[in-house]
């Protein structure tokens, strides 16, 4: 625990500050120096420093940030460059970026101006979710401040660089978090992916070359600026895990909410910080836990030490995502969470590509059958090979994701079906918090 | 110019080609829905999945061949065991919520979907227990006029959608929900009403859309197919004619990138109804006495005969020749060789409509007469001023063609046109004109005759009879012809081959050309005036003017 409280918090130190909502009182706690360095930096070092923290994307799929932001291509000065902040946080279990939207605005402001000089784009959109109504009426408030206060508009903090920042809201899909469902959508045309390649960098926003980045990636970069790669570095288990990270944990835990830890952290430490398992439950109450959000495999209560990073929960066979933990205790029923989850993403796929389209649907009833006790021998087999068909075949990253959970399932839960299939029916009690539709 | 394999057999393609394309230069099938040459690529039926290494490194995924360009040494797969699985899945997917309803679908015999189940499905199904998914309603929705939508049957592969939107730039369809419930629609207040709307039943590689004129029309395995040429405008779609023992069920268009691509308009689809819904003439009349009578072939021709004998234009009165653009240009060359040895007046006489454009890769051609070879009739010698017969009425008129247009159907024209002392009416139909004529003499459809048409392009598009002519019908060629050796031998027994043959030897735009040798997507002529001046617009649309 030692590590644990020696940290101090990094993106949420503004957290109880409200001050911090106003441009002044965010300036007090030394915002927008950042910003005032990198414009004195070339933007080519922005993007070396970016690159030398190695922070990677906090949005799902942890791409290194600033090898993201060197795809763009620089020749053409008259060409238009965009970044999309996507704050199209709608994972279930995520709700990290809302925290950062909705206590410290400013603090994404200064990180997405920073990489627009970084890119030389000279327009922001953030994408912010649709039922984000109160974050996006806080970023709209900071962002008049912003304007007023000279550091957006026609030149920035007086340097001549130009840019403008909006936000955009989304109007409720799921699938607009993935990031060329964001641009369609941002288009103004129907939410649904696009084929890649071309990738954004190249072909993104409106045709032009385009940076796409998580809010809590954004929100690390005034910090890397600030304090240099090395100290970023410092944090984190390893060269390419490093940094802050907020984790949002949530399900039978005695304080659910958003925690701010060093990347790679426990699962138990997490927990603990959390107050352990809900209602006084020891450690021995907890059956399962997802690591990254609801597109992650499910993780079995023995990988409780694992490190919560990038490279060990992939290496575990799951993802880190968007680092949304659920925790789950030995009341849940397994079969019908998943039933759940594949409900969810069949609700939300697209419908453009076949094994999304046609595979999420057929997951959700297979399971629900099964919940329902009219499963049947072989179920498990078929379950695993329909996911397997939809996982890798999808033309985005929603197919893979829906996968997760029911091949985690049947790979790490087979028992729990096989349970309902002869036991005809659900052999746990019925829990009802609310109508899950299952 | 990147070099690759696809299943070890190399091919050296152009930048950017996708592999799809590139293995169909090898003779490669990869299996695709959603991708058409023609339209935006959006890789998402996922039936072209490949594997791909590079450098002797596989890549992670199977790739979707129709949205990757061929690189540099790829080394593409698509007979791994990795590669059927993924096939196999999708085509399961496609399938488990498809109503499997083909004995009653149009689409039966020419379906993506049982092709691929043949080549890359499962024959059992693993989708036993759950209930397939529906959209009650929905089952025939007409789109339009002309198409009709079945939306238990759809995949989801946006062809149509995309075409209206790139090709047919009209917009009308769209992408409505989400999920397993994604369906295809109209939008709100508008409906699929362009003049190239039926080809998204072309496109459809299912039986999800229909065309209302073909529908339950006939099974299409009972088809015979022949390719032809659309007689609808000058345009000269190169079109299929598909028939069942010479009953024409409908046209498709035939791909000819220099021509119509992939496309053919509503109009043209429609034109072989006229050669249903007309009245045909299937024997021989002759006046006599002033009443109409049944002939043979015989005493037709000789009656002709003696009459364009006795006006050979020294002093026994005049003689024309009145062609329409719907003639060959060997039949217009014979005509053209009858007139002179007459010294008959010739005229070729089209309807113009307003025309619309068949969209290709050059921008499209616009086609405003409703004749397929008003420029080739006049080439091959049948020249003179349109509607030359209405100033000066001739002895002996000879109509060649009568379902030429408007006029063999009109009162007025015809009652001006039988003004001629005598009136010959040469024909597939028996019109107005053709019961007012002193001899009708019964001739092919262009659907039972062998000829070459000239488009607006000068191209020259050589087509062939699909099935024969009735009994007692004769080709226009045939009847020419034996006219003709009934006063010069050389001219008995001639094939429309060996005339074309003729006239290339004679017409020097057509010098060095053979009809055995003649391509099947046309030859450009070199003509001096490559585009001829078009005829003058009228408001009224081909539809109006057609018959």
């Amino acid at each position: 625990m030692a590590a644990m409280t020696a940290f101090e918090p990094v993106l949420t130190r503004n957290v109880r500050n409200p001050e911090a909502l106003t441009l002044d009182g965010y300036r007090k706690s030394g915002g927008y120096e950042a910003l005032a360095k990198a414009l004195k930096m070339e933007p080519g070092e922005v993007i070396e420093e970016v690159k030398k923290s190695g922070l990677r994307g906090r949005g799902g799929a942890g791409f290194p940030a600033g090898l993201k932001w060197s795809f763009i291509p620089q020749k053409d000065p008259n060409q238009p460059r965009y970044l999309v902040c996507n704050a199209d946080e709608s994972e279930p279990g995520t709700f990290k970026d809302r925290l950062l939207m909705e206590y410290d605005p400013h603090q994404l402001i200064e990180g997405c101006a920073i990489c627009c000089w970084a890119v030389r784009a000279a327009t922001c959109y953030i994408y912010i979710r649709g039922e984000y109504t109160k974050a996006a009426a806080i970023l709209e408030q900071a962002l008049k401040d912003a304007y007023e206060g000279g550091i957006l508009g026609d030149s920035v903090m007086q340097s001549g660089f130009k840019l403008n920042m909006y936000v955009h809201r989304g109007a409720g899909a799921y699938i607009c978090g993935e990031e060329t469902g964001m641009l369609e959508s941002l288009e103004g045309k129907r939410g649904q992916p696009r084929v890649k390649p071309p990738f954004p960098a190249v072909v993104g926003a409106f045709g032009s070359p385009t940076v796409i980045n998580n809010v809590e990636t954004l929100c690390n970069v005034p910090h890397i600026i600030n304090r240099g790669a090395d100290w970023f570095k410092g944090i984190g288990t390893d060269e390419r895990n490093t940094g802050p990270k907020l984790y949002a944990i949530s399900g039978h835990v005695e304080r659910p909410g958003t925690y701010e830890h060093p990347i790679g952290i426990t699962f138990r430490e997490m927990l603990d910080a959390a107050g352990g398992m809900w209602r006084g439950g020891d450690l021995s109450t907890l059956k399962a836990f997802i690591p990254g959000g609801a597109s992650a495999p499910i993780l079995p209560a023995s990988m409780i030490d694992i490190k919560m990073d990038f490279d060990t929960v992939a290496k575990a066979g799951s993802m880190l995502g968007s680092a949304a933990v659920i925790v789950m205790d030995n009341t849940v029923c397994m079969v019908r969470s998943v039933a759940r989850l594949a409900k969810f993403f069949n609700h939300e796929s697209c419908g453009q590509c076949t094994p999304c389209r046609e595979g999420t649907n057929w997951m959700e009833m297979i399971l629900k059958r099964i919940e329902h006790g009219e499963g049947r021998e072989g179920d498990a087999m078929l379950l695993k090979s329909v996911a397997g068909n939809v996982g890798g075949n999808s033309l985005c990253a929603l197919g893979d994701a829906a996968v997760g959970p029911v091949k985690s399932l049947v790979e790490r839960f087979s028992d729990e079906i096989d349970a309902h299939i002869s036991g005809r029916g659900c052999p746990f009690p019925q829990v009802r918090y609310f109508n899950d539709g299952v | 110019m990147p070099k690759l394999t696809i299943n070890d057999r190399t091919v050296e393609v152009e930048a950017g080609t996708n592999l799809i394309e590139a293995g169909i230069k090898v003779g490669v099938q990869i299996p695709h829905y959603c991708y058409h040459p023609r339209l935006s690529v959006v890789g998402q039926c996922r039936m072209c999945l490949v594997e791909i290494s590079q450098g002797g490194k596989k890549m992670p995924k199977l790739q979707a061949a129709c949205s990757t360009p061929a690189g540099e040494s790829m080394e593409v797969r698509t007979d791994t065991p990795e590669v059927r699985e993924a096939q196999k899945g999708m085509k399961e997917f496609f399938l488990i919520n498809h109503p499997l309803d083909c004995p009653i679908c149009d689409q039966a015999g020419e379906c993506g979907l049982q092709d691929y189940s043949f080549k890359h499905g499962v024959a059992f199904s693993r989708f036993q227990y759950e209930d397939k998914r529906t959209y009650p309603g929905r089952e025939r929705i007409p789109l339009g006029p002309t198409v009709l939508l079945n939306m238990n049957r759809c995949i989801q592969c946006t062809r149509c959608v995309r075409f209206t939107h790139e090709v047919a730039k009209t917009g009308e369809l769209g992408f409505f929900n989400r999920g397993a419930r994604t369906e295809i629609g109209t939008f709100p207040g508008k409906e699929l009403n362009n003049p190239l709307s039926t080809c998204v039943v072309d496109i459809c590689p299912v039986g999800a859309l229909t065309s209302t004129r073909f529908r339950f029309a006939e099974r299409v395995f009972y088809l015979d197919k022949k390719p032809s040429i659309c007689t609808g405008c000058d345009v000269g779609c190169n079109i299929t004619v598909e028939h069942r023992r010479g009953d024409v069920k409908r046209y498709k268009p035939r791909f000819n990138p220099d021509v119509n691509d992939y496309w053919m308009c509503d109009y043209g689809r429609s034109t072989y109804e006229r050669y249903k819904t007309l009245p045909r003439l299937r024997t021989c009349k002759v006046r006599k006495d002033g009443a109409e009578s049944l002939t043979g072939w015989k005493e037709a021709l000789d009656t002709v005969q003696t009459r364009l004998a006795a006006v050979d234009g020294k002093g026994g009165g005049k003689v024309h020749f009145l062609g329409s653009g719907f003639l060959t240009n060997e039949e217009a060359w014979l005509a053209a060789k009858l007139a002179g040895l007459v010294n008959a007046g010739t005229s070729v006489q089209v309807d113009v409509g307003a025309g619309w454009t068949i969209p290709n890769l050059k921008g499209g051609l616009t086609g405003r007469e409703l004749a397929p070879n008003r420029r080739g009739a006049e080439m091959m010698g049948l020249k003179g001023a349109a509607g030359a017969t209405s100033s000066d009425t001739p002895d002996v008129l000879v109509v060649l063609d009568s379902d030429f247009g408007k006029d063999a159907w009109d009162p007025a024209a015809v009652e001006r046109l039988r003004k001629a002392a005598f009136l010959v009416v040469v024909g597939w139909a028996d019109s107005p004109l053709a019961k007012a004529a002193d001899v009708a003499l019964p001739v092919a459809t262009h659907t039972e005759k062998d000829g070459t048409f000239v488009n607006l392009e000068w191209r020259a598009q050589r087509f062939n009879a699909a099935f024969p002519a009735p009994p007692q019908v004769r080709t226009t060629v045939e009847l020419l012809a034996d006219l003709l050796s009934r006063f010069d031998a050389q001219w008995s027994g001639l094939t429309p081959g060996a005339v074309f043959d003729r006239i290339a030897a004679e017409v020097p735009e057509l010098a060095g050309l053979q009809w055995s040798t003649l391509p099947a997507s046309g030859i450009s002529l070199k003509v001096e005036t490559p585009m001829p001046p078009q005829g003058p617009l009228t408001a009224q649309t081909p539809q109006e003017t057609a018959l």
